[in-house]
């Protein structure tokens, strides 16, 4: 389990993270959505042990990371943004060296090598790390992460540079761990991503979280109070009647098509059917759009800003 | 717990010296080094069998008691002066081409972030690259000195004990210089955020140290420390004339002393000898902070190069200043005299890298991941 508390980082008198508090339950897949500069990076780095917190602090299964951060290393898994490997060394002389680094035993450590690369798509490849591109580079990290058996997994945009045969890779070999028991935190800004693998998000805007759940109640907790976009449909060519509503935001009606849409602050489609009824209009259609995953985000941002 | 860490180091540590020996920077240089000693080696043989017959000749010819004390055999640590030359600058610039790029390569190819998420401490990771590091360094003078030695040994020549052991500290104020450059280009690798200006700013203070340093230290910064060389008064310019225009026309017998004015004469000798005293002291300081110039100076010491002036001639060309108790001459001082002449010499050039690696030590232990 990860238990971020009041997890707050500064950089010259500027707030990167501020008093961040957030719990992800083991087995989970942790989405951290943000947009570039919102503290996602920070907040990983501070998890993995790389930078201290100003203030608060972070446990991995119970430990300090900061306090404890050989322990918590050994526990964890870590593929950095832009993952990089000692150019002149094959993938397998890299993850040699870096299982050393863990204690790992010879004898367990090459079939183990041997296997991972073959999980990550990269068996047989025998040139140097310097040679690959960087989709490679993102698998090898992907492996990486993986090598000492973690009990969480942290991993910072780790499709930016993956051709679609990767991310699928990489989304199978995710699942798969999670489904074990491993806890997964990813960070990205590309919401379609988060949203096919996470199944948990956490959203940072300026350095706070200003939203954390499933995708599916944070869809809905947006609906409940964001925008409505609704779409009319009537069966007559006349114009539109006037209509006027507090939430209404704005009304676009194109009477060839006999189709109008509404913007307003709240769900006024009970309004509008009496209003219509009233002037003797016939509806074909109310409807109320869903929202997209961008809107959901967008809107966790307009709140926030 | 500690064996784990010692493990961990000696995992960076092994990394770090096969990158080294498998680079071909390392190897190019290395190859260089080899044989710029072999053909110093070579000249330097060339002349100690010169010295060596001339020596040979002078006993043969000369029956008188004293005239064969007046000679003196040649050492076969001239041998090494030859060596020291070129390793002044090769050595050096092995040192920076190792350190130069030992941590701004890793933050440029992104993997320090990734070692560092590894448990290890950042101690650990240092240590290990400058272990790695001395380690390929100290093989490499190894290599040299076997070289050195096995052409000793073709031409026939068989060091002795002590011998052997100037050879030794020879080797090892070469190690200490190479060493030297290796910490500064280490520190800057670790203080600037790109190879390119590491090595840039890296062969600056090497040139500043080799070349620039010695330059002010022999002219512009002694003469502005200690002022002007005293003048002769002009009364004893006056006598000197006087005894010149009363000399014989050969010259043999015109002589600069005169008994009716010992004092004048006194106190200007102790003027000049005070003089360069001052000169020798500020020389000496500054010295201390070039490894060049103490390795010069130990070399000179070990290798016992005077030119017939009293000057030793430098191997970057420069002239230092070389004071009747800076340099003992092995056959007459013994290793002890030589060692207790280039001691502070030699607690310089293991303080100027101590200091480097210091630097590099701490900056690396608060060096920003992000």
């Amino acid at each position: 389990m990860i238990l971020l508390e009041h997890l707050t980082k500064e950089y010259n008198g500027v707030r990167a993270v501020n008093d961040l508090t957030a719990e992800v339950p083991d087995g989970e897949i942790f989405g951290l959505l943000g947009p570039n500069g919102s503290g996602k990076s920070t907040t990983i780095l501070m998890l993995v042990g790389l930078i201290e917190p100003t203030d608060g602090r972070c446990l991995i299964n119970g430990l300090d990371v900061a306090r404890n951060p050989i322990t918590v290393r050994n526990r964890i898994g870590y593929m950095p943004e832009d993952v990089g490997f000692y150019p002149t060394l094959t993938a397998g002389e890299n993850l040699t060296y870096f299982g050393q680094l863990y204690g790992m035993d010879a004898k367990i450590l090459t079939p183990k090598i041997a296997g991972l690369l073959e999980r990550v798509g990269l068996d047989g490849v025998t040139k140097p790390v310097g040679g690959y591109s960087k989709g490679m580079r993102q698998r090898l990290g992907l492996a990486k992460a993986l090598l000492n058996d973690p009990s969480v997994i942290i991993l910072d945009e780790p499709t930016a540079n993956l051709d679609p045969q990767g991310v699928a890779d990489y989304r199978r070999i995710i699942r798969e761990v999670a489904t074990s028991g491993t806890t997964v935190v990813v960070s990205s800004h590309i919401l379609e991503e988060i949203s096919r693998v996470s199944t948990s998000v956490g959203i940072l805007s300026a350095g706070r979280l200003v939203a954390q759940g499933s995708w599916r109640d944070l869809a809905s907790s947006v609906g409940n109070r964001s925008a409505a976009h609704i779409t009319i449909r009537v069966e007559t060519l006349d114009p539109m009647p006037a209509f006027s509503h507090p939430d209404l935001i704005s009304a676009e009606y194109e009477q060839d098509r006999r189709e109008a849409v509404i913007v307003a602050r709240s769900d006024i489609r009970d309004d509008l059917a009496a209003t219509l009824s009233e002037q003797g209009i016939r509806l074909r259609g109310l409807s109320r759009e869903g929202l997209s995953l961008e809107e959901t985000f967008l809107s966790y941002y307009q709140v926030a800003g | 717990m500690k064996t784990m860490a010692a493990s961990r180091l000696m995992i960076i540590a092994k990394k770090e010296f096969f990158d080294h020996i498998r680079s071909r920077k390392f190897l190019l240089i290395f190859g260089i080094l080899l044989v710029v000693a072999i053909v110093g080696m070579i000249g330097g043989l060339s002349d100690y069998n010169k010295n060596l017959d001339d020596y040979n000749k002078h006993l043969s010819t000369i029956q008188s008691p004293l005239s064969s004390y007046m000679a003196e055999k040649p050492s076969i640590l001239s041998v090494f002066s030859a060596v020291a030359t070129y390793l002044v600058f090769v050595g050096g610039i092995l040192g920076i081409a190792m350190g130069f790029d030992l941590v701004s390569k890793e933050k440029e190819s992104k993997s320090l972030k990734i070692l560092l998420s590894h448990p290890v401490y950042r101690d650990e990771v240092i240590n290990g690259k400058a272990l790695g590091g001395i380690a390929a360094l100290g093989c490499a003078l190894l290599v040299v000195l076997i070289i050195a030695l096995a052409t000793l040994l073709v031409y026939g020549i068989v060091p002795d004990g002590n011998e052997l052991i100037l050879i030794m500290i020879f080797g090892l104020v070469s190690f200490l210089l190479i060493f030297s450059y290796f910490a500064v280009a280490l520190f800057l690798s670790t203080a600037l955020d790109e190879s390119g200006s590491a090595l840039i700013y890296t062969m600056i203070i090497f040139i500043a140290l080799s070349a620039l340093v010695p330059t002010l230290a022999n002219n512009t910064v002694t003469e502005f420390v200690v002022g002007s060389q005293p003048e002769l008064p002009q009364e004893l310019v006056d006598q000197m004339q006087q005894s010149v225009n009363k000399s014989d026309v050969s010259g043999i017998s015109v002589t600069f002393s005169n008994k009716g004015n010992n004092g004048a004469w006194d106190a200007f000798n102790e003027k000049m000898q005070t003089y360069w005293e001052k000169r020798q002291m500020v020389h000496d300081t500054l010295a201390l902070f070039s490894p060049t110039m103490n390795y010069e100076s130990v070399t000179a010491a070990v290798t016992k190069q005077y030119t017939s002036s009293g000057m030793v001639v430098g191997a970057s060309g420069s002239t230092s200043i070389v004071s009747s108790f800076n340099v003992v001459s092995a056959g007459d001082a013994g290793i002890d005299g030589i060692i207790s002449t280039i001691t502070a010499n030699l607690i310089a050039l293991l303080l100027f890298p101590a200091v480097f690696f210091g630097l590099a030590y701490l900056w690396f232990m608060r060096l920003d991941v992000r």
